[in-house]
């Protein structure tokens, strides 16, 4: 039975009339093109295709398995469309891979080695070149434009956890100052940058560094503590943060790196989630070292100002506690494992002797009523 | 868009054919549906087969004298030309990113206004900037890569391999236009738009785009109307006590000017269109109104508004029955610290859900009564004369362009389609 078409040879945009016969016996679609010089083509119905996902109903378009190269450039490009709906379903019944598509043979081999290079550029931009370059531009800048950078950013700290509130969070009792002045003192930090220490009335149990030597204490750490060696060993740890410069270059590294993500994800729905989730874990995973040379300044100095490392040993131990409880702090979220560095802290204090109380009583009831 | 106009299209020898466009809603936004969930669970990576096969279906809807138009890209050439992006993005941007945080902190030495300090923190994240060229440079390049996929009767259409010299252009005109508060915007479209069709093939034959640019001033009437409208409110709020007033100004301004600018590209569609040729022979009408593609807009908005708050009420509804079972079945022991109350985790899924279910469902309402009406509109107005003329033209030998558009894509240009 014949059918007729509209064929176009892939030479001229010329449509010529067409008829075809299906030869399922020899698996053959016989083409007779009657316009111009009359010719006759034989397709074979295993490599014929149809064009997919065609919006219009009632029509076929079909097209040669072409021997398509990944960059589209195809060797075969005639067309035979079909209006007619009996033609259709004899096509339909005759053609076993109609709706196939064909992939060039390599495509896979060129997917991986590409894939893999992307990754591999990503990974050394993400691991090597941005932190190491946010170290080096890091120490480029001037002390006082990292004093202001901090500045900003408590600023916005506070802001964030007055949650729209416009009162003032920072806690000022004098006397509480005073004591936590003297704690400071009694660490003996490095003369650069100057620290400053601020306490926001909060009740969560946290503490942050911030560019320029800020160290912000939250009211809930004070209360939590139970003595002030505690407080100590989270101060120590804190100032260590700020001598090491780890805030400014963690901006720094987040900037680059925040927008290589989003790169990466696109816009598809939950794009963003990726990207902000990814960003923890990359965070998490460049902390881990400058917290583990935190926590070693942190011994150190507290080892020279006589304060027993106990004090961070318990702090950590209740820590560990109610970490599976209470919504994780989030200075810990980025942190090594709390067991082990209980565990470091408590050998550490094992070897100190002659330590004293890092403030007397009259000092800690001043530094825990400092946000009365 | 009846049977009866594509009989008499089919009719050769005719002097103008109209296109017309058989796109609809449903299958176009199931399609849509399949492709986004795809999409969300496979990370992202199904985003190239995605938008290859919603192309393939607005090109297929889309007729010249009987003869649909086919879309030859594939989902697989896109991954290739993204990770190619990728790595070449991925080290300019890490570098020129973290540059400009850290010129960000030194650039101002000491702020003395809030002004300077949102600056500084602004540039943080000017990235945009650093990738301007490379947005025109990736713009010229997906316009090609579309141009290369595209088919009409067999016979490819194609562009040069001129994207950097576009990307130049591009920026030279952007600043002009800028230094000149707006008023040499005609002369960047017009100039930008001719570069490309000046540059774009059908088989063997060349477009050329004609006109003066000087002619879409017109367009940019309503604009400047709107500019006006902001201005004297402006005066009035500074000047007078009536702050209503100038408020009820600001707003109608921004409308007008939004409408104005919605009317420019309207304009300036029609305009170049009827100033196109085709080998010399071949020439082109619209006749897009404005009114049609903001009553498209008005009305997508509207259904996305109205779908949105069905979503909303449906969520509250969802919330209250859950939190109600919580607290029926496990009072006030669920808060304390021993287990993570249970309904809190069911509340948070269902919140993911929510979330992921309203982005897919705006982005496909948009694409079906937005995007898709438009073009649908946009391809309803065209026409061609001397379609006969294109018989003759002949295929065109393969371009390179083995990135298909992977800048576009990493640099997120393009939307949709």
């Amino acid at each position: 039975m014949a059918f007729d078409g509209r064929y176009y040879d892939g030479e001229t945009g010329a449509p010529q009339a067409a008829r075809f016969e299906l030869d399922r016996g020899a698996g053959i679609l016989r083409l007779m093109v009657k316009q111009g010089s009359a010719q006759h083509l034989d397709w074979p119905l295993n490599d014929i295709r149809a064009v997919s996902d065609g919006a219009r109903q009632g029509r076929l378009v079909l097209s040669l398995r072409s021997d398509q190269h990944t960059d589209g450039t195809p060797l075969q490009v005639s067309r035979l469309v079909l209006k007619d709906a009996g033609a259709i379903a004899a096509i339909r019944a005759a053609c076993p891979d109609l709706d196939r598509r064909d992939v060039a043979s390599g495509t896979m081999r060129r997917v991986v080695s590409r894939g893999a290079l992307a990754l591999v550029a990503i990974g050394v931009m993400l691991f090597v070149v941005l932190p190491g370059l946010a170290g080096t531009l890091a120490a480029l800048i001037p002390a006082n434009r990292e004093a202001q950078m901090g500045r900003v950013v408590v600023e916005q700290m506070e802001r964030l956890f007055a949650g729209g509130d416009t009162a003032s969070l920072r806690c000022q009792n004098p006397e509480g100052v005073t004591a936590l002045a003297a704690m400071l003192d009694r660490l003996d930090a490095p003369q650069e940058p100057p620290i400053t220490i601020s306490v926001f009335n909060h009740k969560m149990v946290n503490a942050f560094a911030a560019p320029g030597g800020q160290v912000v204490l939250l009211r809930g750490l004070i209360e939590e503590a139970e003595s002030p060696d505690e407080v100590a060993a989270v101060l120590a740890h804190e100032v260590a943060h700020v001598s090491a410069r780890d805030p400014t270059r963690a901006m720094l590294r987040a900037a680059g790196s925040a927008g290589l993500l989003s790169l990466v994800f696109g816009d598809f729905a939950g794009g963003t989630a990726a990207v902000v989730l990814s960003e923890a874990l990359l965070d998490a995973s460049y902390s881990r070292g400058a917290e583990e040379a935190a926590d070693a300044m942190a011994r150190d100095m507290l080892q020279q100002a006589a304060i027993n490392t106990k004090g961070m040993a318990d702090f950590f131990g209740r820590l560990a506690q109610s970490e599976r409880f209470i919504e994780l702090p989030v200075f810990l979220s980025t942190h090594p494992d709390t067991v082990a560095r209980e565990a470091q802290a408590r050998r550490f204090s094992e070897t100190q002797t002659q330590t004293r109380s890092a403030l007397d009583d009259r000092q800690w009831q001043a530094l825990r009523g400092i946000c009365d | 868009m009846t049977s009866f106009q594509t009989q008499t299209q089919v009719a050769r020898g005719e002097r103008a054919v109209r296109a017309v466009f058989y796109g609809r809603g449903k299958p176009l936004f199931l399609l849509y549906l399949r492709t986004a969930l795809l999409t969300l669970v496979t990370l992202g990576i199904y985003r190239f087969w995605a938008r290859t096969r919603i192309r393939k279906y607005i090109w297929s809807a889309t007729s010249v004298a009987d003869d649909t138009f086919e879309y030859t890209g594939t989902g697989l050439e896109k991954l290739l030309g993204f990770l190619l992006a990728v790595v070449v993005l991925a080290i300019y941007l890490g570098l020129v990113q973290t540059a400009l945080a850290f010129f960000g902190l030194f650039l101002f030495a000491e702020p003395e206004s809030e002004a300077q300090v949102i600056a500084q923190l602004a540039a943080f994240y000017i990235s945009f900037l650093a990738v301007l060229p490379l947005i025109f440079f990736a713009q010229y390049r997906a316009r090609r890569y579309r141009l290369a996929r595209t088919r009409w009767r067999g016979i490819r259409f194609g562009m040069d391999l001129a994207a950097w010299g576009y990307a130049a252009r591009a920026l030279g005109h952007l600043l002009l236009t800028l230094v000149s508060f707006g008023l040499l915007w005609p002369r960047q479209s017009f100039w930008l738009e001719k570069y490309m069709t000046d540059r774009s093939y059908y088989g063997e034959a060349r477009f050329h785009q004609g006109g003066r640019w000087t002619e879409l001033y017109p367009g940019l009437a309503h604009v400047g109307l709107g500019c006006l409208i902001l201005l004297l409110s402006g005066v009035v709020i500074a000047t007078t006590e009536a702050a209503w007033l100038g408020g009820l100004g600001v707003l109608l301004g921004l409308v007008w000017f939004l409408v104005g600018l919605v009317h420019y590209r309207v304009f300036a569609f029609n305009y170049l269109t009827r100033y196109k040729r085709l080998d010399e022979t071949v020439t082109f009408q619209a006749r897009l109104t404005t009114r049609e593609v903001l009553r498209h807009i008005l009305l997508g908005a509207l259904a996305i508004i109205g779908a949105s708050l069905a979503g909303a009420f449906l969520v509250s509804m969802v919330f209250g029955v859950t939190m109600g079972i919580g607290l029926a079945t496990g009072g006030l022991e669920t808060q304390s610290l021993d287990a993570p109350p249970a309904f809190l985790g069911v509340i948070s899924v269902l919140t993911v859900l929510v979330y992921v279910g309203v982005i897919l469902l705006i982005g496909g309402l948009w694409l079906v009564l937005v995007t898709q009406k438009v073009i649908g509109s946009a391809v309803n107005s065209f026409t061609i004369t001397n379609v006969a003329g294109l018989d003759k033209i002949r295929q065109r030998a393969g371009d390179q362009g083995a990135d298909a558009e992977g800048f576009a894509d990493a640099l997120d240009i393009g939307g949709g389609i």
